[in-house]
């Protein structure tokens, strides 16, 4: 089979010593940030992205996808000790992790989220390895209009599918398209909304946008808080292995999760959140007799592998489309820019030996992350002990320091710290950042496929809904815009209330 | 005004329903006022340059316009139809919120930032203090307005991470950061 030819020349590449290293660095950090709370993937890669401008592409990337990674194993973690999930796929974790602490069952409740992981994870990456070629090659045929299109889809589905609350989640998503044209337009060369500051002309770096929404945001957050709420860190006390009977309840749902979560991962409709609560209500219907509410290890197992499996999905839409359809998918998509890689059909024809590094580099990480996980957990849950005053403290410093070493510029700081001030707003008023980091990344991408569709129909509108593809995918955004309101509709209104956490 | 709390908030706990969408309100207004100015920076856009269907003001008037529309139907939820929801965040958050602290941390990060990287006062340039110094300085004092009080342990760590994050990117990363004070002192 071609695909096994083109995964083992991936795995030659990956497994250089100086590749694994990277993974190892990467799947640490990772692990180190997804255990702190409020730091989450998407801030580390941005943060770490103006350091690799040296680095060979293959091994920054490889480090990214660990940090990817890692960050879902350590946010677990986070979710199970701490009752506050360190990001909005996690919410459903706390549900049961957090009574499975208390009860003094937290090491099992880590490690089925650990194991559960790694299955899913595994399962994940055997389904990419699969489908992403032929994706890929299918995606040959799409054209400005369908780009467009899935654009479009991938912008509704991450404002109307994630948060409490279209509105914001719409003004978020347009906020973040007005940021995203500032600056000098590329085919015309005119000035917009630079309001006379030179420094604006090349536009606002997404890493100055996603540094400051998520580092600054979330510590100003935490800062106005500190004074009043206090947090609660439940010791992992007795063994951390799952005995037999917790094993035994914990496989299927593993492997449900991971059913429910990869599919709804790779939709260009994506987001990991949907998956982690239809896999609860799943194990909660199948396993109606487990204690829930008291810790039922089924509702670690489950949403954890459905997080772990949809984190994977939205890498098919990413690496086959140019689609980043989370916040931290957005941020790779921009490290790809960087190295002027364009994510997309041809990226499996011009960088192949990257994309195979890439994927072979999943399978490595996840098995590092089990190795790294089950026996050092103990340690992990050190880091959650760093006195708070300090880790923001710090979390500021590195955060100035991500975007003053990229630019040396007094402006872009101040930038950053003003986009901070208003991330700060927008946690506290909950308008979900994520789809403000997507605009900013996806909107000049957009406007540009808008426009050439419109050049080759010699300005024709009826050109999105005369090209099947492109009508289709429109069809099924306007569902997935729809689609929320229809329980509401039919009286059934209970709705799925999701945290305000930081989407990554 | 912001106090208004739903039917079962009368008996039990007041709290518990309390509603506030000052804040909100002022979101949108400031949302609303922004949008109408992004609409006239849009409109003067100059369309003609070049030969195109789609010229380079139309998605920023698409972009001002939706920010109008919606920041328009935000006020509205504010106000004419509150969301309850909304407004029992806002007045949980509200009631958690030390201003103080934002204050603070706020001034510490721009001192920061002018003191790393100096900055021009008409002709004239003020030099920084340089990296070192300043996030030796900076990491104390936001963790003491943060609330800690173990101040030698936070300027050691400060002097730590400051001395590691500096040769660690101009001697390994290739990054050059500011020397600041210890410019003649440092390699």
């Amino acid at each position: 089979m071609e695909v096994l030819g083109q995964l083992a020349g991936g795995f030659a590449t990956a497994l250089t010593p100086e590749n694994l290293l990277f993974a190892a660095i990467g799947v640490t950090l990772g692990t180190l940030v997804g255990v702190l709370p409020g730091i989450g993937p998407a801030l580390t890669v941005a943060l770490l992205l103006p350091l690799t401008y040296n680095f060979q592409p293959v091994g920054a990337f490889i480090m990214f996808a660990g940090i990817y990674y890692g960050g879902m194993y350590g946010g677990s973690t986070t979710s199970i000790l701490l009752n506050t999930p360190g990001e909005s796929s996690s919410v459903v974790t706390t549900i049961e992790g957090f009574q499975m602490a208390k009860r003094g069952r937290g090491g099992a409740a880590l490690a089925t989220a650990a194991i559960g992981s790694f299955v899913a994870g595994t399962i994940s990456t055997i389904a990419i390895t699969l489908l992403a070629p032929i994706i890929a090659r299918a995606a040959l045929a799409f054209q400005p209009a369908d780009y467009f299109a899935l654009m479009v889809l991938a912008f509704v589905s991450v404002t109307a599918l994630i948060g409490r609350s279209m509105l914001r989640g719409l003004i978020s998503l347009f906020g973040g398209l007005f940021i995203g044209l500032i600056g000098i337009d590329v085919t015309s060369g005119q000035e917009r909304f630079t309001f006379g500051v030179p420094e604006l002309l090349n536009g606002i770096d997404v890493v100055v946008v996603a540094v400051g929404l998520f580092a600054v945001g979330e510590a100003l957050y935490v800062a106005s808080r500190m004074r009043h709420v206090k947090e609660e860190i439940i010791p992992v006390e007795g063994s951390l292995l799952m005995n037999r009977d917790e094993l035994k309840r914990s496989w299927k749902p593993w492997l449900r999760g991971s059913a429910i979560g990869f599919p709804i991962g790779a939709l260009p409709a994506g987001g990991a959140e949907i998956p982690t609560f239809l896999s609860y209500t799943v194990e909660k219907r199948i396993n109606p007799r487990a204690p829930w509410g008291k810790g039922a290890i089924e509702g670690v197992a489950g949403p954890e592998a459905a997080n772990n499996a949809a984190f994977s999905g939205v890498l098919v839409p990413l690496l086959t489309l140019g689609i980043p359809t989370s916040a931290t998918a957005a941020i790779l998509l921009a490290a790809f820019q960087v190295y002027n890689l364009q994510p997309g059909p041809l990226l499996f024809q011009n960088s192949g030996d990257l994309v195979w590094a890439l994927i072979a580099s999943l399978y490595i990480g996840n098995l590092m992350l089990l190795v790294l996980n089950l026996p050092l957990i103990r340690i992990w849950v050190k880091i959650l002990q760093i006195p708070r005053a300090l880790l923001y403290g710090a979390i500021l410093v590195f955060a100035t320091l991500g975007v003053y070493s990229a630019s040396n510029s007094l402006v872009d700081v101040l930038i950053m710290y003003v986009i901070g001030v208003l991330g700060f707003f927008m946690r506290r008023y909950d308008f979900p950042v994520g789809p403000m980091i997507l605009g900013v990344i996806l909107g000049p991408l957009m406007e540009k496929q808008f426009r050439t569709a419109l050049q080759v129909s010699q300005g024709d509108l009826s050109i999105f809904v005369t090209r099947p593809i492109s009508l289709i995918i429109l069809l099924i955004a306007g569902v997935a815009m729809v689609a929320p309101f229809v329980p509401r509709l039919m009286g059934r209104g209970r709705r799925l209330t999701v945290g305000s956490g930081s989407e990554d | 005004m912001s106090e208004a709390s739903s039917s079962n908030g009368q008996h039990g706990r007041p709290e518990a329903t309390r509603v506030a969408l000052l804040g909100p309100r002022i979101a949108a207004g400031v949302l609303v006022i922004g949008a109408v100015f992004l609409i006239f920076q849009a409109l003067q856009i100059q369309q003609g340059a070049g030969y195109s269907v789609v010229g380079p003001g139309t998605m920023p008037l698409v972009a001002a316009i939706g920010l109008l529309v919606l920041g328009g139907v935000f006020a509205v939820r504010t106000t004419l139809m509150p969301d309850t929801d909304l407004g029992v965040t806002a007045a949980a958050e509200e009631q958690v919120t030390h201003w103080a602290t934002i204050a603070v941390i706020g001034g510490l990060l721009i001192l920061y930032a002018v003191a790393l990287n100096g900055f021009r006062l008409g002709s004239f340039q003020v030099p920084g203090l340089g990296y070192i110094v300043a996030t030796t300085v900076f990491l104390p004092a936001a963790a003491w307005a943060l609330g800690s009080r173990a101040v030698v342990r936070n300027v050691v760590v400060g002097v730590v991470i400051a001395v590691v994050v500096y040769f660690g990117f101009t001697e390994f990363l290739g990054v050059r950061l500011p020397g600041g004070l210890l410019d003649g002192v440092l390699p």
